[in-house]
């Protein structure tokens, strides 16, 4: 098991180097880290000291060099929008991301567990249907333009008919100054919604078809026939098994949520990972965007890692191999 | 329903581990983010379209409106305010100067006398003397990474002896010197930076001030935190708080404005805000202010074909309708005509206004000057030597308000036979690479003017095309090249004689149309909205925007 | 998909189009796959389901029917412009309503929708053609550039899809080209790794050896023996794209990556109409996100539908 887990790991060191250099390379081909000075009336000698700095006149391999030296040290440079540590900035974004993605996959685990369940035992009843339905449509509604509607009949509409004084629900940031438990929640409830719809359509779908999986394998009928009681074999022996691959799925898209909420962050306003790519990429900011997507492939590759750890944990067939 | 009872069970329990999470939240929510409770006058929340990049006003990094009126015009002294008189912007001494400053010719040399009000002090109780004045021009003429020294690098020294008089001595003469100590950067403490890095310092906000409010929390990318500042010699702050909450989403800010989540919004006039403004806003007020200090314009290259031939540029100009435009985008605001030069209405002073109103719609003139400078059309569209009268406009993408006057450009365009694609890219690749390097044949954008001084030379004098003379930083993006303009315009910029600037200014607003240089689309007028529970707004100010008397704001 | 007997993952593995792009943002996550035993059970559930693929399929030839035939279907001409009408809601003239320009809605949304449905076809044709080629390539020839194709896989895997697309797109412009093979450039990998596993069980075995030793080449061994089977996946694969393309495409769009103006997808219509969100204009918002939940909806069925009746599993019904 540990030599498994050390290979895993091993392999995963060179995935990062050589994504976090062709990154580097393709930020450094995109942008000019002075362009930004160039908006100034004083630029020339700026531009200059920045060019030196950077090392701009040396050659890629030797700039990835001296970038990757101070990234490990922790030096991760100092963003040419905001003249802030990159380091800051994006931990202070993570906090947020973090925020939404610990609720929404809180909520759409036990959703879609629940969901899961229940179709596979009562295959082909209405509910069934209903909900397969229902994970098709949200499956394909457009993230963003889920998020618009439901500000418009979530928040801004019921604001208007009832001619509150308030929105029901809030849409913009994860608090407003007042602070306060429930400030929070109202802020909170649309973008985790907007997030939880496709997380809970993929996710249900793929619990129901590995209990069907489980349930019509022989040892549950053999439990079943030596007489365990029904509720036993399901949690027990359905269940338990049936939330393997479960496991693993929801660790492979958990990693790839740290760098995808883009468009919800944009849409709520939260300050989060997305909004900071979105912001950073607009302004050209190539030390914070190099950083940016080293950090968020390290988040896919570490979660990657923890899909297999799950899997060869819960799963002892794996471990054999 | 007839799911088994432990099914029914397990799906409570998950859902009352919901409930339950939720509840143990207020250890996630950040504690300390809670403004002070009210105690007299209230909470406001303003929302605000953009967060500045860093606070420290004079770098590089700063430079932005929404930096002016957030944080810098609430915590910096200044030495003049922007105020209405007679029907028009005017300077006048603010309340950190005893008396208006003086301007003189001292051994030839222009001098600037500032005489400091004795009541004036920082936060921390420090007086503001004339040290603070002489930190200011070293730091702005001699730092690093400045945003813009112009003035500042003409001073040749700041005499402090007496800490209530400032007296600033120029090497070369000034007319715009006005604006210094002012608007943009005001004065720094000197006792509390000198030493120091001022960036580091300032760039992410400080908790000192010289103005009736200081800067209580700038969470980046949420909010700041504005609270009175009890040592201010002024008029004293009569809300206990002021939030300006980022909405960097022109949308959303909207949206957050109808959902009640802030009580006032500043935004650039995009059409879902003046569509709300002329559907009739509920529970709110609005201001539309015409007299700003924006131009919106077409900007050309005048190097690049096809507007490298003056007959083309004024042809395109007889192919527009801009009032139809200004009409699409303001109309409802009352706004129905183009504005017709190219400094902007705060400056009518200075300015011909009716420079550019010989230009409208006329298709037989188009026909004319395009035959006469040697085009025929074919298939519809003009061709000399074989190249057709094809262009592309560029603006900053995802700004409606710029995508419909594209578009309606476009069709009108196409009507008098000229060829136009749309080639929209962000602001930072526009700015920064796009039109300093001049690829680009036509720009959508606006100027802002933050004082009171003409100033066209910057972005119309030749020697300010981006080159190596000016280690390519000059702001002639549209490589305008007219050897009677310079001298006019650089009189403007130097001539401390009013009047002499004013007949300059003149002259070289009618060249500058005549030449059909560039072509003024409108004044892009500001838009104030605020809540009905606001009290003490008192209209827009074209530098300083709704925000000029906030400290007279309270929550009814 | 996990695979269903629980055998061992070496890495992970590409899920498919669908799953390069984060799930939760794209609205398009991981679609489950495991199918049932009892062949009655099987008979009625492929029967529902290949219904449900067949309107699905009409649905789609008839959506690009009125759309590239826009042209004759649309009521008003392309951009054509009515700056005193303005926008206006949905009436008999203007089924749909009206643009600030007083474009009509409808038209818009039917020229709109030539670039979203040509860029979704566009991309899963290029993307599963690159795919063959390459994981042919990879599978014969064997060792290092299996190793490399594997390796470059893997490198595409821990970015982040839509902000790698997004960075793609302000590097090399957007125009709706550029949109097509940078989106194809990021869907290539699954076709690839189908098609080399095939080629890798083919080629040991003796009819293939037969062919070579009568003179078969390479290609014409992809063609002939390894294609037909693997044609299930492709085309599962190839339909998915097409609704994954469509709603990166309206994402990065939403985001300002999206065609120029005049020009429109639906994407870009829901991106222009952002900030009617509770205002008399809001109806501009709702048909392109109606288009686009229609088209991939109909997409996935039809694909759902395809997966079942290429599944070797359910072959006897």
């Amino acid at each position: 098991m540990l030599s498994y887990v050390g290979r895993r790991v091993l392999y995963s060191i060179p995935v990062i180097l050589v994504a976090s250099f062709l990154t580097f390379a393709f930020v450094r081909a995109t942008f000019d880290p002075t362009a930004k000075l160039r908006q100034s009336r004083t630029a020339a000698s700026a531009i200059r000291e920045e060019r030196q700095h950077l090392g701009l006149n040396e050659p890629l391999v030797e700039q990835y060099g001296t970038w990757l030296g101070r990234f490990v040290r922790g030096d991760w440079g100092t963003s040419e929008r905001t003249h802030e540590a990159v380091s800051a900035q994006i931990g202070r974004a993570l906090w947020n991301t973090t925020q939404l993605i610990v609720w929404s996959v809180l909520l759409s685990a036990m959703a879609a567990v629940a969901i899961g369940v229940y179709s596979a035992l009562r295959q082909y009843s209405v509910l069934d249907y209903t909900f397969t339905g229902l994970s098709f449509l949200g499956l394909a509604l457009p993230a963003f333009w889920f998020g618009l509607i439901a500000i418009e009949f979530l928040a801004v509409g019921p604001k208007q008919w009832f001619h509150l004084s308030q929105p029901p629900l809030f849409f913009v940031g994860l608090h407003s100054t007042s602070g306060g438990v429930v400030d929070y929640l109202r802020h909170l409830v649309l973008p985790v919604l907007t997030l939880t719809v496709g997380i809970v359509a993929g996710w249900s779908r793929f619990q129901r078809a590995s209990m069907l999986d489980i349930m019509s394998s022989d040892y549950i009928r053999t439990a079943r026939a030596k007489g365990v009681p029904r509720r036993r074999v399901v949690l027990r022996h359905g269940l338990r098994n049936a939330l393997v691959p479960l496991v693993t799925v929801m660790a492979l898209d958990i990693g790839a949520l740290f760098g995808g909420l883009i468009i919800t962050e944009k849409i709520f306003s939260v300050p989060g990972m997305g909004k900071l790519f979105f912001d950073s990429l607009l302004a050209g900011d190539a030390t914070t965007l190099t950083a940016w997507l080293v950090v968020t492939a390290a988040f896919i590759v570490a979660f990657n890692l923890l899909a297999d750890l799950a899997y060869s944990w819960l799963d002892p067939r794996v471990r054999v191999a | 329903m007839n799911a088994p009872r432990w099914l029914r069970g397990a799906v409570a329990v998950a859902l009352g581990g919901v409930c339950a999470s939720l509840v143990v939240t207020p250890s996630l929510a950040d504690p300390g983010r809670s403004a002070p409770r009210a105690s007299t006058g209230g909470q406001i929340v303003i929302g605000a379209e953009q967060e500045p990049d860093c606070a420290d006003w004079i770098d590089a990094c700063a430079g932005e409106s929404w930096g002016l009126w957030t944080m810098q015009e609430e915590t910096m002294p200044r030495v003049f305010d922007v105020v209405r008189r007679d029907g028009r912007w005017v300077y006048s001494p603010s309340i950190l100067m005893a008396a208006s400053p003086s301007l003189s010719t001292v051994n030839g040399a222009q001098v600037v006398t500032y005489q400091i009000n004795p009541q004036a002090v920082w936060s921390d109780g420090v007086p503001i003397t004339s040290a603070d004045f002489a930190y200011t021009w070293d730091q702005v003429a001699h730092g690093a990474d400045i945003f813009d020294r112009t003035g500042y690098d003409q001073i040749a020294s700041v005499n402090d002896t007496d800490p209530h008089t400032a007296v600033v001595t120029f090497s070369t003469p000034f007319a715009g010197w006005h604006q210094l100590f002012g608007a943009d950067y005001g004065v720094f403490p000197s006792h509390i930076l000198a030493g120091h890095d001022r960036d580091d310092a300032m760039k992410d906000g400080y908790s000192w001030s010289g103005g009736p409010f200081k800067i209580q929390a700038w969470d980046k990318g949420i909010d700041v935190i504005l609270v009175p500042n009890p040592r201010y010699w002024g008029p004293k702050p009569r809300s206990s708080s002021v939030t300006f909450k980022f909405l960097t989403d022109t949308a959303a800010e909207f949206q957050a404005f109808q959902g009640g989540e802030v009580d006032a919004i500043y935004p650039a006039p995009e059409p879902e805000a003046v569509d709300a403004v002329k559907a009739g806003l509920t529970d709110a007020d609005s201001v539309v202010n015409t007299d700003t200090g924006n131009i919106e314009a077409l900007w050309m290259n005048n190097a690049a074909f096809p507007f490298d031939s003056v007959a083309v540029r004024q042809a395109v100009a007889y192919a527009i309708d801009r009032n139809a435009i200004v009409r699409l985008l303001f109309g409802s605001l009352g706004v129905t005509t183009a504005t017709n030069s190219l400094n902007p209405p705060i400056l009518a002073p200075y300015s011909d206004q009716q420079a550019f109103a010989g230009y409208h719609l006329d298709l037989a003139k188009v026909t004319q000057l395009m035959t006469s400078d040697g085009w025929q059309k074919s298939g519809g569209i003009w061709q000399k030597g074989g190249r057709p009268a094809a262009f592309s406009i560029q603006s900053t993408a995802g700004d409606k308000r710029r995508e419909l006057t594209e578009q309606v450009l476009q069709a009108q365009l196409h009507q008098a036979g000229f060829a136009v694609t749309i080639q929209n890219t962000d602001a930072n690749t526009l700015f920064g690479t796009v039109l300093p390097a001049g690829t680009f044949q036509m720009g959508l954008y606006a100027e802002v003017v933050t004082d009171l001084d003409p100033g066209l030379c910057t972005v119309l004098c030749s020697q300010n095309i981006p080159g190596p003379a000016n280690g390519n930083s000059g702001e002639n993006w549209t490589r305008t090249s007219i050897p009677t303009l310079d001298p006019l315009l650089e009189t403007v910029d130097t001539n401390t004689n009013d009047a002499a600037r004013v007949n300059a200014s003149k002259a070289a607003d009618r060249i500058i149309a005549a030449q059909q240089v560039t072509l003024p689309l409108d004044p892009l007028p500001n838009l104030a909205i605020w809540s009905k529970r606001i009290h003490g707004v008192d209209g827009d100010n074209p530098v300083y925007a709704m925000f000029w008397n906030l400290s007279q704001w309270q929550v009814h | 998909m996990r695979p269903r007997d629980g055998t061992p993952i070496p890495e992970p593995e590409p899920i498919g189009p669908s799953h390069l792009l984060p799930p939760a943002d794209v609205g398009f996550a991981t679609a489950g796959g495991v199918t049932s035993r009892s062949p009655w059970e099987l008979f009625r559930r492929r029967f529902r389901r290949h219904r449900l693929a067949l309107v699905s399929l009409g649905v789609l030839i008839g959506l690009c029917i009125v759309c590239f035939g826009a042209p004759f279907f649309a009521p008003y001409a392309r951009d054509h412009q009515d700056l005193t009408l303005g926008a206006v809601g949905p009436s008999w003239h203007h089924w749909f309503g009206t643009d600030e320009l007083g474009r009509d809605e409808l038209t818009r949304l039917l020229y709109a929708g030539q670039i979203s449905l040509e860029i979704g076809l566009a991309v899963a044709a290029l993307s599963t053609l690159v795919g063959v080629v390459i994981g042919a390539i990879a599978g014969f020839v064997g060792k290092a550039t299996d190793q490399m194709l594997m390796r470059v896989t893997d490198l595409f895997l821990v970015l982040p899809a839509l902000a790698v697309l997004a960075l793609a797109l302000e590097k090399f412009g957007h125009d709706s080209f550029t949109i097509i093979w940078v989106l194809a450039a990021l869907f290539w990998m699954y076709v690839a790794r189908v098609v080399r596993a095939q080629v890798l069980v083919i080629r040991e075995q003796e009819f293939v050896e037969a062919a070579r030793a009568s003179g078969a080449t390479g290609p014409w061994i992809v063609v002939r023996h390894v294609l037909p089977n693997c044609v299930g996946p492709i085309v599962v694969n190839a339909t998915l794209a097409v609704a994954a393309a469509i709603v990166a495409e309206s994402s990065l769009s939403f985001l300002g990556f999206g065609v120029q103006l005049p020009a429109t997808s639906w994407g870009r219509m829901i991106s222009d109409a952002e900030g009617y969100v509770g205002t008399s204009h809001a109806y501009l918002l709702y048909f392109p996100g109606l288009a686009i939940l229609l088209t991939v909806l109909a997409v996935n069925f039809l694909g759902d539908g395809l997966r079942d009746a290429f599944d070797p599993t359910s072959e006897p019904a």
